[in-house]
């Protein structure tokens, strides 16, 4: 296209590096203030323990990977302006199909099992977010529903804890010693492989613009249906890893409907305390993983004090209200044109 | 006629909503490089033809050709790859994305976006998020992402309402420049100033239909109200331009001075005495939302005062408007009626808080209070278990009904009868008069001008966030208060 010669001069560049940083501080401080946060928590932690180091960090990280995957599906599904109550039910399903599976299999075999978990656990997700906008029954129900239906399929598939996977698989997980690194490698990978070309692309953005505006969304051209279906498919991606770290991290499989509800609301807390709004639409997946790291370290340097666990419990329950709310002041603030 | 054909041709165009007919048959056409605006009072179907060109919704009947084409729209998309792109009134830009990203997901080219940018003199920084943006600034973007589009028609919807005057200048510069080189645009604006200034061609809206279509050069501003009006034009008295002091008999039960609220509402001051209806009518969007919230206390002023009875009114919940006897009955009744529960909880509701003795509510009394207000308003009763079941108009005269129970000193109607029969209608303006004839105040928003003499004392004309007229309602016919509501210049109709 031709223009013609503008009517003003060109104005000077407008992105100066003073107001990059200004707008970076702004729209990362919650990611900040949950790694100031971490970082206390874990050097009172180590003033805690006698010779603090690796083993501490690596039980931390891998303790807590399922629990990492959870919290990015439950924040695919909660961008898109969602929820999935199934998450949890998602894991212990896939954490069964895998162990049992893999139980007796060579590394190679495993790896073949371990892509075919996370095709069965994103045609899950699928087949979720298609009843979702198809059937427009809200989608608390449907995932409440479906993760009956997950759990009641584990428990099919091993009525009672059983399974395992190869040493060679699990070490992919977990590491082998006391190195802390292969669990945020596992992290790190598919962020950087799946999350971060799908963050730039217009299917990720589709999904960011639905939680954030329906309308606004419907008028750029946004396919609602797609974008949703694609959330719910992300999230199982997740899910499976989700499922594929627990049976690294236990040797086997365990059918729990406990496991997978606690699993569930674990995940929507690390979301709510990693600056992802219910509303839809704001967030990203780097706060829900510091805040499943620091909900885990809460009760953990409670139990070091002789404080009761369940005392614990209180504590993160108190830190949670606490940082959304001062979150949600920061932001009203911040928000204002 | 050996012309070209048309670039847009919309043929006998319908659409209702349920039982609302919004289109009867509208007919358009806009030939090429021409700038055509598209008029009409409020309700006559200009923003449904808009949403029907732009692919958002879709027609009943009716046929629409974009040069010679017929086409057919299920989503915006569609529009834009014929060659429509519009630019809505609320920006279509996702608020918690970046700029960048917005023109990602719409698939515009940003190499094709910077060099309208720059025409239009925006300076911004493409990496902000939408929501940090102003709104004159968003609209701005969204012309630029249209234009970058490249379509054979721009559809530009109340595209100047928002704007600073500088940044109108420079829209009206592409406009031209957008007709020099053979391109059109659709332009829908209320400020008829502007479509005189700018525009080849005007098609005027009225009931659904399309009842004018002539150059702007021939017929000017009376001749678009003339139209907007239909047969019930009457050649009458004018209205004042300039403000005239208000005067009230007797003290002012409620009073503004200088309230500013919300994005719109800018400088307003007026009274209302005790026993009188006061109108107030204006274009939509002109901050009459802002005024019946603020005064509602569902929002607070940005600055300015509200008075009752001379004391000032504090706080930004209703609750403290209704302690002083401010009480809402909203534009929507479905933001004011209990749907699942009875007539009886509907209009005892306000009750609650005054007739409990040691927590109890009395019985007796409730039903005494509801009983009288059903035989006032003539409430349809046979439905008595779930006011979801009730018509409209009867929902309607809960909500009016509740504060009849309650007790109020001023009440905001916001365009109280839309949407509902005529016998309910006028029971309800009787009702209304009935009211201040006992002594209290009513302020009425009304998108019907016809009810202003009907119902109301006097009457306030509202536009951009000020107010333009002030007029005793006998001399309000409708052409009067359309030209106040257009705030154009007082001058003799030819």
């Amino acid at each position: 296209m031709t223009v013609t010669a503008p009517l003003v001069p060109q104005l000077p560049p407008p992105t100066r590096p003073h107001v990059r940083a200004i707008r970076l501080l702004r729209d990362e401080a919650w990611t900040g203030a949950l790694v100031v946060l971490l970082a206390v928590l874990l050097i009172w932690q180590s003033t805690q323990v006698f010779r603090w180091g690796a083993f501490e960090l690596d039980t931390l990280f891998v303790s807590t990977l399922p629990l990492v995957f959870l919290a990015l599906a439950q924040t695919v599904v909660v961008i898109a302006g969602g929820i999935d109550l199934s998450v949890g039910a998602q894991m212990v399903l896939f954490n069964c199909v895998s162990g049992s599976l893999m139980l007796h299999a060579g590394l190679g075999t495993a790896l073949l099992y371990a892509v075919v978990t996370i095709v069965l656990a994103m045609a899950a997700g699928v087949l979720t977010g298609w009843i979702v906008t198809v059937s427009g029954v809200p989608d608390i129900i449907v995932t409440l529903a479906t993760s009956f239906v997950w759990v009641g399929v584990a428990l099919w598939i091993m009525p009672e804890p059983a399974g395992g996977a190869p040493d060679s698989f699990r070490h992919i997980f977990i590491g082998s010693g006391t190195a802390f690194w292969p669990a945020l490698l596992c992290i790190a990978v598919p962020l950087l492989l799946i999350w971060t070309p799908l963050r730039r692309s217009r299917m990720g953005l589709s999904i960011y613009a639905l939680g954030s505006d329906p309308q606004a969304a419907f008028l750029a051209g946004v396919d609602a249906r797609r974008a949703r279906i694609t959330a719910y498919a992300v999230a199982g991606l997740f899910t499976a890893l989700a499922g594929l770290s627990t049976t690294a991290y236990t040797s086997g499989g365990q059918a729990s409907l406990v496991v997978a509800n606690t699993a569930t609301l674990g995940a929507v807390a690390a979301v709510v305390l990693g600056g992802v709004a219910l509303s839809g639409g704001v967030g990203g997946l780097l706060g829900p993983i510091l805040a499943v790291w620091c909900l885990s370290l809460i009760p953990a340097n409670l139990l070091t004090l002789g404080v009761d666990p369940s005392y614990g419990e209180v504590v993160r329950g108190v830190v949670i209200v606490l940082v959304v709310l001062g979150g949600s002041l920061l932001r009203r603030m911040g928000s204002r044109p | 006629m050996t012309q070209p054909p048309d670039l847009l041709e919309v043929r006998e165009v319908a659409k209702s909503y349920g039982p609302v007919v919004a289109l009867r048959s509208a007919d358009l056409s806009v030939a090429p490089g021409e700038i055509h605006a598209l008029l009409g009072a409020n309700g006559a179907g200009k923003s449904t033809l808009v949403k029907i060109l732009s692919g958002v919704l879709r027609p009943d009947s009716g046929t629409i050709a974009v040069a010679g084409t017929p086409v057919q729209f299920s989503n915006p998309v569609q529009a834009v790859r014929a060659g429509i792109a519009p630019v809505f009134q609320d920006p279509a830009l996702v608020p918690h994305l970046s700029v960048a990203d917005n023109f990602t997901l719409t698939g515009t080219d940003r190499a094709a976006v910077r060099p309208w940018l720059s025409r239009l003199a925006l300076d911004v920084d493409l990496n902000e998020r939408v929501n940090a943006l102003p709104l004159a600034v968003l609209r701005m973007l969204d012309l630029a992402r249209a234009l970058a589009h490249d379509p054979q028609l721009l559809l530009l919807d109340e595209m100047t309402a928002a704007l600073p005057s500088d940044y109108t200048e420079n829209v009206f510069a592409v406009m031209r420049e957008w007709r020099d080189r053979g391109r059109s645009v659709l332009f829908i604006s209320h400020r008829l100033t502007e479509v005189q200034e700018i525009c080849d061609r005007a098609t005027v809206l009225r009931d659904g239909r399309a009842v004018d279509t002539h150059r702007t050069s021939e017929g000017g501003e009376a001749r678009i109200v003339g139209a907007m009006l239909g047969e019930r034009a009457s050649r009458v008295g004018l209205p004042m331009a300039e403000r005239r002091s208000i005067a009230v008999d007797g003290p002012a039960r409620l009073q503004l001075e200088h309230l500013a609220a919300g994005r719109r509402l800018k400088d307003v001051s007026f009274a209302v005495a005790r026993g009188e209806v006061l109108g107030v009518v204006s274009l939509e969007g002109q901050g009459e939302d802002d005024l019946f919230l603020t005064l509602a206390g569902d929002q607070a002023a940005r600055s300015g005062r509200i008075l009752v009875d001379g004391v000032p009114v504090k706080g930004r919940h209703p609750l403290q408007a209704i302690r002083r006897g401010i009480t809402l009955v909203p534009s929507d009744r479905q933001h004011a009626v209990l749907p699942q529960r009875s007539i009886r909880e509907n209009l005892a509701l306000p009750l609650y808080s005054s007739i409990r003795s040691w927590g109890w509510i009395s019985d007796r009394k409730e039903r005494r209070a509801v009983q009288k207000a059903v035989d006032e308003l003539e409430v349809d009763t046979r439905a008595a278990d779930a006011a979801k079941q009730l018509s409209g108009g009867n929902q309607q005269k809960l909500t009016i009904g509740r504060w009849l129970v309650g007790g109020y000193d001023v009440m905001l109607c916001f365009d109280p009868t839309r949407g509902i029969d005529v016998g309910t209608k006028h029971q309800i303006y009787r009702l209304l008069r009935q009211q201040a004839a006992e002594g209290r105040s009513v302020l009425m928003f009304t998108s019907e001008l016809r009810e202003v003499p009907l119902v109301c004392d006097r009457v306030v004309v509202l536009h951009e966030g000020r107010i333009v007229a002030e007029l005793p309602a006998a001399d309000a016919d409708e052409e009067t208060l359309l030209h106040a509501m257009h705030n154009l210049p007082a001058r003799e109709l030819s």
